[in-house]
């Protein structure tokens, strides 16, 4: 899959409301959202606290729906879905990364890393062929039976970026993904990401560092649940 | 879960002493046959041996035996002790059937009123120091000769390990209440026919003693089978009780992996979180915290299980009668324990179900 040649939408955020019922308040999180990211994008939401982004993230991530507006990930609208066909649209075309890790407890790198297949009904002995493939090309074939607390932060984010990417999702969602690791450590996380998306991976990368969104070559700026502006090209 | 070690070690204990209780005690009862009818004087003079073979000619009775009874003592050369001396008629060990651990009974082929052997009880042979090279030897009764022809298995049966047994006549020879009988034994033919002969014996008893039907009798008739069945209602009843008790305990016990897995629901909302976010959908949250309860429920369940046949083991030397562990017993406590993870668990693995993946990753 080569950038330019397919461009289609991987999202697809069009007037996008989202608000939550605080007690009898109603809280705007986001309003009026219209995004287009393309198969391929290697892309950073930014904002402060409070801008939206985490409630982007959600309905991007297909764990939240909006209020109202449509949103649309690998061409299927999440708004009609059941709990289940959401669950199954995020295993297909998503793939998280997390600030804190969030590796499962008890669990050796394979088993986390095998943990989403294993959700998708693949069998055991083909998700750890799959899972240990993919913790090599990740650098931690000597770790695949480590639990995380034999794992250094940077190791324990390659972890989670491998669970990410075990079931070939259509975009990697990386929720501040350098925010709990030293300066060193995270630019080689970035380095790892603009590495996936040289081979055709869309990234979508959630911040509210400035630093880390300009190795994005496409920002979007969020500010009080709206798009401040949409760059492209680096900076 | 100590309310499910508790409640499963308690059920296993329980059901293992009351199946070992009634079964030492239905044993011990079954050796005198389930056919039979005691009629057992209240009196020295209540009953005689005419009454005896008056009784035998009864329609259904087929063997018929005398006891007669009372306290003397046996000596051998070096010892005397205190025993219980029973006169038995000739039908006595063919209908008794006690186990011989040596020599040979008073057999009716070979039983001659002016016979002058003894059979020995397991514990009076014991009180004696009776050892197997005293068979044919001659022992003192009341202290007068006789000879020693087998002595009775340890479990013989019911109240027979203390006693001495020789044949009618010479009981009488070493009593002085001559002709009276201790008791009379009936058995019916058919275990069918065991209450009308009841009955009929009865009648049969006051109608010579010209007893009314309202004045008390001088004897009283008991019936094996229904003795049998006293029993064992009352031990069902036992059981039943104390497997009440045993359940409360495992409705505490479950409560506690209630409140355990609610526990841990919450301590793991985030885990939960990224379980859905990486692809886990409710069923198969639901799935993976119902599996933890009954792992744990079942874990409790071997421990109990294990502990209640320790405690089963040593009751059962205690009380002694025989240990064995039951296949039904052992698939009870599993089965017991695999019930209350269910049921237990449902509840906490539904409330982390149904967590929202968003609020449980955001959970602090």
């Amino acid at each position: 899959m080569e950038q330019g040649i397919v461009a289609s939408p991987v999202v697809e955020l069009e007037n996008v409301r989202r608000e939550y019922l605080v007690g009898e308040q109603v809280t705007v999180a986001l309003d009026g959202i219209d995004l287009v990211v393309e198969r391929g994008e290697f892309l950073a939401i930014v904002g402060p606290s409070g801008s939206g982004k985490s409630t982007m993230m959600n309905l991007i991530g297909c764990l939240d729906r909006p209020s109202s507006g449509l949103v649309k990930i690998a061409s299927d609208s999440t708004s009609d879905l059941s709990d289940n066909q959401l669950t199954a649209l995020r295993s297909k075309a998503i793939g998280f990364v997390f600030q804190q890790f969030q590796l499962l407890p008890n669990t050796t790198a394979i088993e986390n890393v095998m943990a989403p297949l294993l959700y998708q009904g693949i069998s055991s002995k083909q998700a750890r062929v799959s899972a240990k493939a993919i913790l090599k090309r990740l650098g931690l074939a000597d770790r695949l039976n480590f639990d995380r607390n034999r794992l250094s932060g940077g190791q324990q984010q390659r972890v989670a970026i491998a669970r990410a990417l075990v079931t070939n999702p259509d975009i990697v969602l990386a929720d501040e993904p350098t925010g709990a690791l030293d300066s060193k450590t995270g630019a080689q996380v970035i380095e790892l990401l603009k590495e996936l998306n040289r081979e055709g991976r869309t990234i979508i990368l959630i911040t509210h560092d400035l630093e880390i969104a300009a190795s994005a070559p496409r920002r979007v700026f969020l500010r009080d649940g709206r798009i401040e502006r949409d760059e492209r090209g680096a900076r | 879960m100590l309310g499910v070690v508790i409640g499963v070690a308690a059920i296993v204990a329980l059901t293992s002493i009351v199946d070992g209780a009634s079964q030492g005690i239905n044993k011990s009862l079954a050796t005198l046959g389930t056919n039979q009818l005691s009629i057992t004087a209240l009196a020295p003079d209540a009953l005689s041996e005419h009454d005896a073979e008056e009784l035998a000619k009864l329609d259904d009775v087929a063997v018929m035996f005398v006891q007669t009874q009372n306290e003397g003592t046996i000596a051998t050369a070096d010892k005397r002790v205190n025993a219980r001396l029973v006169g038995v008629s000739a039908k006595y060990f063919e209908a008794v059937k006690p186990q011989i651990a040596l020599g040979s009974y008073l057999s009716s082929s070979k039983y001659s009123s002016s016979s002058k052997d003894v059979v020995f009880g397991a514990d009076a042979a014991n009180d004696l120091g009776l050892t197997a090279d005293m068979l044919g030897k001659t022992v003192k009764l009341n202290g007068q000769d006789f000879r020693l022809v087998g002595v009775l298995d340890d479990q013989a049966g019911f109240g027979t390990s203390g006693r001495v047994y020789v044949t009618l006549d010479s009981a009488r020879k070493l009593f002085s209440q001559y002709p009276y009988v201790s008791s009379i034994v009936l058995q019916a033919a058919t275990p069918e026919a065991v209450d009308s002969l009841q009955i009929s014996a009865n009648r049969q008893l006051r109608e010579s003693y010209g007893l009314g039907a309202d004045t008390d009798a001088r004897f009283t008739i008991t019936n094996q089978a229904s003795l049998i069945a006293a029993v064992s209602s009352i031990t069902d009843t036992l059981g039943l009780l104390l497997t009440g008790i045993a359940g409360i305990s495992l409705i505490v016990g479950g409560i506690g992996i209630m409140n355990i897995m609610l526990v841990s629901v919450r301590e793991r909302t985030r885990e939960i979180g990224v379980r859905r976010a990486i692809g886990a959908k409710q069923s198969n949250i639901l799935t993976q915290f119902l599996i933890e309860a009954i792992v744990l429920s079942l874990a409790g369940g071997v421990v109990g299980l294990i502990l209640g046949e320790i405690a089963a083991y040593f009751l059962a030397i205690l009380g002694d009668w025989v240990f064995s562990i039951q296949l039904e017993t052992v698939l009870l406590a599993l089965g017991f324990s695999l019930v209350v993870g269910v049921v237990f668990g449902v509840w906490p693995a539904r409330t982390a179900a149904k967590l929202e993946p968003i609020d449980a990753l955001r959970f602090e």
